[in-house]
């Protein structure tokens, strides 16, 4: 469809926001920077702090960035970061039914 | 052979020619003296009758014709009359019919040539006229007999586009019996009419009529569908067209049951296009509830999942059946057909660019097709009308029409045709809805015309809906409540008006898609000046294309509605069965001979060759022609330095015959034009249709390419003394014989070259780009060159003929 789009979508309140905590822990990780690399939307950076093996762990810029997708945990090799997803009112009712 | 035989023997003859100029009732003999034209053909050498009568072209006229050649033994016959793209084939055909090889038969084109661009000068108009027929007395002379050459064809269509009128045609041809293969860019196929709510005048709902189609184009044993594909190569031509169709990966096997799981799980959205952006859809979506084919697509675009890398994998799992494929590649099929249908469609306008109606800066101004979305009971708002500001319902409506339509200012010069009743079909729909909802139309003029549609025009002003006569100037907007005002003049009470509304509709025009480009270069076709595909003819050929196998439907050639679409697209089904039902065609005989004793086999001729159908032997130094290749616009045979080749039907001889006809007398007053026939002969019609007044001073000589136009040629011309040449063609891209017009700017520009270094005028030879719509910008050109004939002195013409003196030597 060639057509520019101008005005924003009516449903777009409709839209289920995925919320998720990202919990890193730090001192595991060896500073690979896979997460950072493979993350798809960008939402981790390596930080300035130097943990306990001596390497800069990656950060979170921006949580709500985060969709869930696991693949940081997928590809740490010390499983040193895991996200777990935060329930909302509709998805309860959704896990009910 | 016996015909063969008789045609050869023919050949060998003395010519006996017969001329026949035609009164076309007034039209000719309104602005001419045809029979003192009659008269002076009499007089030219090798013609043993001629006559003038009222209608050439009755069966009468024919009949007369027939009866001379046997009678008389005419072995050439002259016809002065309208344009050979029109009578050609009927005056081929009535000296097939009488034994005469259809080859040995020219055309003077002495009424949209001459009298009609000439109406109110009878005695030069009458001249010119004779000048006409000696030039094609000079030709017919010079004529040889030719066999056709017959193509198969194979039974299969393309169609390219599955909107309504993609979908008749294939339909049609699918039901016929034929192979159709259907190519759709976008994930589904319907087009506009998908989009639409209901449909004038009838007020059916659209996609409730169009879905059985659509899924009858998705079943069908006879249709294969190709959706998410693009057309990206056409080669060979009528009959045996070869394509390459690209097919996009959807990512999303035919296992797909459309339980629309895995858009639930989906974490990316984005505006969903099929909505104009009213709606959201997901990473893997189906743009519509009743796409065919039902099968959902990933957008890569939007995917996570990137170079094969799976990052997401929450759709994967959510499928049951397993349909998802992250793996698929594109692809491409290679299919032979033998018609194609361009059922294209066609763009709306984007109202952005007029910013005094403040469209993408004021929320509630909308589009139509905005409009269409949001009453439709499928779109995003469920079919309530609300405004995008505060999602309220507006108690007061106003539509603009002739948006983008109609306008030197901004937009389209051209009616867009569907937007008036489009628009009074939404009132009554509001109307319908709603009914103390206040509407205004500001309007230039309210097109009905079709069938019914003065009816609903009626109906809508019964219910109330107010039209005003007068666009507005300005849309304002209230920045609190986001309120619009509509100031402009009303054209009938004379007087300003300032409305003020919750909403306002742009009635937008269409226009011609973005790609059609790509698809005119890759089907050498022709464009107008609006950028609407053209056709054949505009009243006998109108579904047509001028390039042999490839019809027209729907939105491409032209903006029009669904019944006109559907009509055209069923006329070309029928147009391409008739092709296909056939099973062969002949092809023109206008290929190119050679004489392999002149031949250096410098292969200069298999550069320029636009189809690749010369072959340099470097073995037997010699050139090989594929004739099923060829498209027959000669420009090898203007490239060869040797005379070793020549076109038929358009020979050297044969055009130096009437180059040296025109020229016998008073040449210095004459502008020679060699124009193609597929643009510029067809503007210079056009001029001629539209009696778009012009000097008489100039002689056309009809070439199938300007790049068929040998310097020789030019040079012969100036050589005997003419004032002005003129060489005309298609558009630079837009060439019939795809690039061979290039040629034609390199030798103009070499002779320009030369010109200019002998000391000459280089104004007295003119290029002119002039499609078949420009007839005004050929007249002008005449118009301007007629200065230049009489601003040329005779030592100037001399020097000229000093200059170019070696061009009549050799023949």
């Amino acid at each position: 469809m060639p057509e520019r789009i101008r005005h924003a979508a009516l449903d777009k309140e409709t839209i289920k926001q995925v919320k998720t905590e990202i919990h890193l822990i730090k001192d595991e990780c060896k500073g690979c920077g896979y997460c950072i690399e493979y993350c798809p939307r960008n939402a981790l950076e390596e930080s300035d702090e130097i943990n306990a093996r001596g390497v800069h762990p990656p950060k979170v810029v921006d949580e709500s960035k985060c969709i869930n997708c696991g693949f940081c945990t997928a590809v740490c090799p010390d499983f040193a970061i895991f996200v777990v997803e935060k329930p909302n009112e509709k998805d309860e009712k959704h896990a009910k039914s | 052979m016996a015909e063969n035989k008789e045609s050869q023997s023919k050949q060998q003859e003395e010519p006996r020619i017969g001329v026949y100029i035609c009164h076309c009732g007034l039209n000719i003999a309104g602005s001419l003296d045809c029979a003192d034209v009659a008269k002076f053909a009499g007089t030219l050498p090798h013609v043993v009758l001629a006559q003038d009568n009222r209608y050439t072209c009755s069966d009468q006229g024919q009949a007369g014709i027939k009866k001379d050649i046997k009678e008389h033994k005419l072995n050439r016959v002259v016809v002065a009359s309208c344009s050979p793209r029109l009578h050609e084939p009927t005056f081929r055909k009535a000296c097939e019919e009488a034994g005469l090889n259809k080859y040995l038969f020219e055309m003077a084109n002495i009424r949209e040539h001459c009298s009609w661009v000439h109406l109110h000068d009878r005695e030069a108009a009458t001249e010119k006229a004779k000048d006409l027929v000696k030039m094609a007395v000079a030709k017919a002379a010079l004529l040889q007999p030719a066999e056709e050459a017959e193509v198969p064809i194979t039974r299969k269509a393309l169609v390219i586009g599955g909107g309504v009128a993609g979908i008749q045609a294939a339909l049609d041809l699918a039901d016929t019996g034929y192979r159709v293969y259907v190519v759709e860019k976008e994930p589904s196929i319907g087009g506009m009419m998908a989009r639409i709510d209901k449909t004038f005048p009838t007020m059916d709902c659209s996609i409730c009529i169009l879905a059985p189609k659509m899924s009858d184009v998705g079943h069908h044993p006879n249709i294969e569908l190709l959706t998410n594909s693009e057309v990206t190569e056409v080669k060979g031509y009528i009959g045996n067209f070869h394509v390459k169709v690209l097919k996009k990966p959807r990512y999303v096997t035919k296992d797909c049951s459309a339980c629309g799981e895995c858009v639930k799980v989906c974490p990316i959205v984005a505006p969903n296009e099929f909505d104009v952006g009213l709606a959201i859809r997901h990473g893997i979506f189906t743009p519509f509830a009743q796409a065919v084919p039902s099968t959902y697509i990933v957008d890569m675009n939007l995917c996570l999942n990137k170079e094969g890398v799976i990052v997401c994998d929450k759709c994967i799992r959510a499928c049951e059946r397993q349909a998802i494929k992250f793996e698929m590649k594109p692809e491409t099929e290679e299919i032979e057909v033998g018609t194609i249908i361009v059922a294209t469609g066609a763009d709306v306008f984007d109202p952005s660019v007029l910013p005094n109606y403040g469209y993408g800066k004021f929320p509630n101004v909308i589009t139509s097709l905005e409009f269409e979305r949001l009453i439709n009971a499928g779109g995003p708002s469920g079919g309530h009308l609300i405004r995008p500001s505060d999602k309220q319902i507006p108690k007061r409506v106003a539509f603009v029409q002739c948006v983008g339509s109609r306008s030197d200012k901004a937009g389209k010069l051209y009616c867009s045709n569907v937007c008036c009743m489009n628009t009074i079909k939404d009132s009554l729909l509001i109307k319908e809805h709603w009914p103390d909802t206040e509407i205004y139309v500001f309007y230039i003029d309210i097109r009905a015309y079709g069938k019914g549609f003065e009816d609903l025009y009626k109906r809508a002003r019964g219910e109330g809906v107010v039209f005003v006569r007068g666009l507005p100037a300005e849309i304002k907007e209230d920045k609190k409540t986001h309120n619009l005002w509509l100031i402009g003049e009303d054209t009938l009470k004379n007087e300003v008006y300032k409305i003020k509304a919750d909403m306002a509709i742009l009635s937008i025009g269409l226009e011609a898609r973005k790609d059609s480009e790509m698809i005119q270069r890759m089907l050498t076709l022709s464009r107008n000046q609006d950028g609407f595909f053209l056709e054949a003819h505009p009243k006998l050929r109108p579904v047509d294309a001028a390039t042999g196998g490839i019809f027209f439907a729907g939105c491409a050639e032209s903006p029009k509605d669904i019944k006109d679409s559907v009509t055209q697209a069923s006329a070309a089904a029928a147009r391409a069965g008739i092709l296909m039902a056939k099973g062969k065609v002949t092809v023109e005989a206008i290929t190119p001979v050679v004489f392999p004793e002149k031949c250096k086999a410098c292969g200069l001729c298999v550069k320029v060759c636009p189809y690749n159908a010369i072959t340099l032997n470097k073995e037997k130094k010699r050139i090989e022609i594929i004739q099923a290749a060829c498209g027959g616009c000669g420009t090898c045979a203007a490239e060869c330095a040797f005379g070793a080749l020549t076109q038929s039907h358009f020979t050297d001889d044969q055009i130096i015959g009437q180059i040296d006809a025109v020229t016998e007398h008073d040449a210095d007053k004459k502008i020679i034009a060699f124009n193609c026939n597929w643009c510029s002969y067809a503007g210079a019609d056009f001029a001629g249709v539209s009696r778009m007044q012009y000097p008489p001073n100039v002689r056309i000589i009809r070439t199938m390419c300007s790049g068929r136009v040998a310097p020789k040629f030019i040079e012969r011309a100036f050589a005997r003394g003419a004032a002005t040449v003129l060489v005309s063609g298609c558009h630079i891209g837009d060439c019939h014989y795809i690039n061979a017009n290039y040629q034609t700017q390199k030798r103009v520009e070499r002779l320009w070259k030369k010109m200019e270094q002998s000391g000459l005028n280089k104004e007295r030879l003119q290029l002119l780009w002039c499609s078949a719509a420009e007839g005004e910008k050929f007249a002008s050109k005449i118009r301007e060159m007629k200065s230049t004939v009489d601003k040329v002195k005779p030592e100037e013409i001399e020097k000229a003929k000093e200059v170019f003196k070696k061009a009549l030597e050799g023949t």
